[in-house]
């Protein structure tokens, strides 16, 4: 059982990183859709990065950076030339792919993929509160990056709802116009959101590699951006909600392997289905009453 | 507003005819996106230590070498191009329909099923029959999204977008289970009867799948600038508003838009199958419909101009094969340069009317 809530954690900690920075961008009025390609950058650069130069923490920093990177095109593309914030998203996932697997393989030259083999970041035991009996092994002995998230679900929650700032970001996301009339400038508040969801979304790509996997294949992430964008719905765009929708998610794919393992019969591709199937039904639930931030997806006029 | 609605709807309706009388400012920004997609693209062949022109001269052969290669290029064409045009169909209604990949390949696995089906069929009939299982199964899926989109008022990308992956994991269920070949060792299923294979046009190694994309586009084209559903499509396009003070109904356009880019979509899957892989294979369309996003923005919503645009990603892809081959320089930039492309011609095709 500890095994399979450990997984859970496991497999959510990444998509609820990604979501995180989704929320960022999408509460402030841009659609959240290029997640999956700013989760592949900082895959990307965290495996370089950390190979480099030898240190985690570079890779960790890279990882922030090339997630931003690809954020900067969503923020410049999407909000600046006020393109449409989906195909934006999509052709930003695309030129990540396609960029992460091309410099792979140019950087050792010879035209193939370079074979990186990191050592995966070992469990940091938070001392005393590890030493909790079922839940100490559970909650307090995790890789760095898992109490980052954690951290990062209280930081965001407070930043949105006590900050001055983060009730302009969430301003942005509704009504725009009232947000310039008061003096701040909604281009510069969207472009500092999405900017800020690729890095955090690039982190969650380094969870991927760093953490987890220990190297970077092409097209690595597969779909952990969209499936995180389907979890911060579900959650409705609250940090609690979308981290607790991950679980959800987690959980789900923790038991599709154990269901495996033990040699059950039950489709993986139903339990897969699961996560979208169930971001649908919530958005079809709320209807007009929707969450969904009111000016998401619509460019700012111009005078702005 | 009972006074300032007439001419805010006239406007639009001048509009809408207008973007036809004035393309050439708008070929111009795209080609130039092209331009400064392709730069970027040589910059990153010279970091990787080879010379750019020799690699997109490499390209080139590789893309139209041969009768074989322009064969090779035509067949990967086809279904962006087929996909596309019904993606520039709902662009220009407005509708963001994402969900392109999704059809294509719920198209495959329908045209899959119909084709073993009519196995005993004498060959036209099993293909056409076949074909249209595909274009139904597209265009049912592109239902499901639509009524999710209209009857609950979900926001259409996110419905398509999110059926996309219910779609893929669908199809590998069906490839576990009714549709797989028992013990092939991956998902794929049995080779289809012979009579529904797509014949090779004589002289090219190619199948007739582009004279259909051709057609298709042809086809779509007279609609969307002939036809009154056309013009209320355009219409409701420019200005939401426009279309309704005009008495269209916005709810019927989506659907209509959005059934012809599922029947589209899944016309290309059936393509694929029959005409490419001859079984349906896991994966066989991935990335399609987003590359058919690509080329219905690089076409500008306009189904004729996206044939060319179609044609140059399946030339690209295609040749890029054999750079990689003869120079060594990774396939993998064709995506970059696709993904670049897609965003400097968002860009061109917003900035500055």
């Amino acid at each position: 059982m500890i095994e399979f809530l450990a997984a859970t954690i496991r497999i959510a900690t990444p998509l609820a990183l990604a979501a995180l920075g989704g929320i960022l961008s999408e509460r402030a009025g841009v659609f959240a859709v290029g997640l999956e390609g700013m989760m592949l950058a900082g895959a990307f650069a965290a495996t370089v990065g950390a190979w480099a130069s030898g240190e985690p923490a570079i890779g960790m920093l890279l990882a922030l950076l090339g997630g931003a990177a690809i954020g900067l095109a969503v923020a410049i593309v999407a909000v600046r030339f006020r393109a449409d914030n989906m195909v934006t998203g999509l052709a930003v996932n695309i030129l990540s792919l396609g960029l992460t697997s091309y410099l792979m393989r140019i950087i050792a030259g010879g035209g193939r993929p370079i074979n990186i083999h990191l050592t995966p970041l070992a469990a940091v035991p938070i001392p005393g509160l590890a030493d909790i009996p079922v839940l100490g092994r559970l909650l307090f002995t995790h890789p760095p990056l898992t109490y980052v998230t954690a951290f990062g679900c209280v930081a965001l929650t407070l930043f949105l709802g006590r900050t001055q700032a983060g009730l302009t970001l969430r301003a942005t996301g509704e009504n725009p116009e009232a947000v310039f009339a008061s003096g701040a400038n909604p281009l510069i508040v969207r472009m500092l959101a999405v900017v800020s969801c690729g890095a955090i979304a690039g982190l969650g790509g380094a969870v991927l590699t760093l953490q987890q996997v220990g190297t970077f294949t092409d097209g690595m992430t597969s779909g952990r951006g969209y499936l995180a964008l389907a979890a911060l719905i579900v959650g409705r765009w609250t940090p609690w909600g979308a981290a607790a929708a991950c679980l959800v998610f987690g959980a789900a794919e923790a038991f599709e392997l154990r269901l495996q393992s033990f040699g059950v019969p039950v489709s993986s591709y139903i339990i897969q289905m699961a996560p979208y199937v169930i971001a649908l039904a919530v958005l079809a639930g709320l209807g007009q009453s929707s969450k969904l931030p009111a000016a998401i997806g619509q460019p700012l006029q111009r005078e702005h | 507003m009972s006074e300032a609605a007439p001419t805010l709807s006239l406007a639009a309706m001048l509009q809408a005819r207008r973007v036809r009388l004035k393309p050439s400012g708008l070929a111009g920004r795209i080609l130039l996106a092209l331009l400064l997609s392709m730069i970027c693209a040589a910059a990153l062949i010279a970091l990787s230590g080879h010379d750019p022109l020799a690699a997109f001269a490499a390209i080139a052969r590789g893309a139209a070498g041969s009768e074989h290669q322009i064969g090779a290029s035509l067949n990967r064409s086809t279904p962006y191009l087929i996909a596309g045009v019904g993606v520039a169909l709902c662009f220009r209604g407005g509708v963001i329909n994402i969900g392109a990949e999704g059809q294509i390949a719920v198209g495959g696995a329908g045209a899959a099923a119909t084709a073993l089906v009519f196995s005993a069929a004498p060959a036209p009939v099993a293909i056409v029959a076949a074909l249209l299982g595909g274009a139904l199964a597209g265009a049912a899926w592109a239902g499901v999204a639509t009524a999710i989109h209209l009857g609950r008022r979900v926001h259409e990308v996110l419905a398509t977008l999110l059926l996309n992956f219910v779609a893929l994991l669908l199809v590998q269920q069906l490839l576990a289970g009714p549709l797989g070949q028992f013990g092939a060792g991956f998902l794929q299923s049995p080779l289809m009867p012979r009579s529904t294979w797509l014949p090779r046009l004589p002289g090219f190694d190619a199948h007739p799948g582009f004279l259909i994309a051709l057609v298709a586009a042809a086809v779509c084209s007279f609609v969307l600038w002939r036809t009154p559903f056309g013009f209320a499509l355009r219409v409701a396009g420019s200005s939401r508003l426009a279309a309704a003070y005009a008495g269209f109904s916005l709810a019927r356009l989506t659907w209509g838009a959005m059934l012809a880019a599922g029947a589209l979509a899944g016309l290309a899957g059936g393509i694929e199958v029959l005409g490419v892989h001859r079984r349906l294979i896991e994966g066989f369309s991935l990335g399609f419909g987003f590359k058919a996003v690509t080329v219905a923005l690089l076409g500008a919503m306009e189904p004729l101009a996206v044939v060319p645009a179609a044609l140059f990603v399946g030339l690209l892809e295609s040749g890029s094969l054999a750079m990689q081959r003869q120079i060594g320089v990774p396939s993998a930039l064709v995506t970059v340069i696709e993904g670049l492309t897609m965003l400097f011609v968002l860009v061109a095709t917003v900035a500055r009317k």
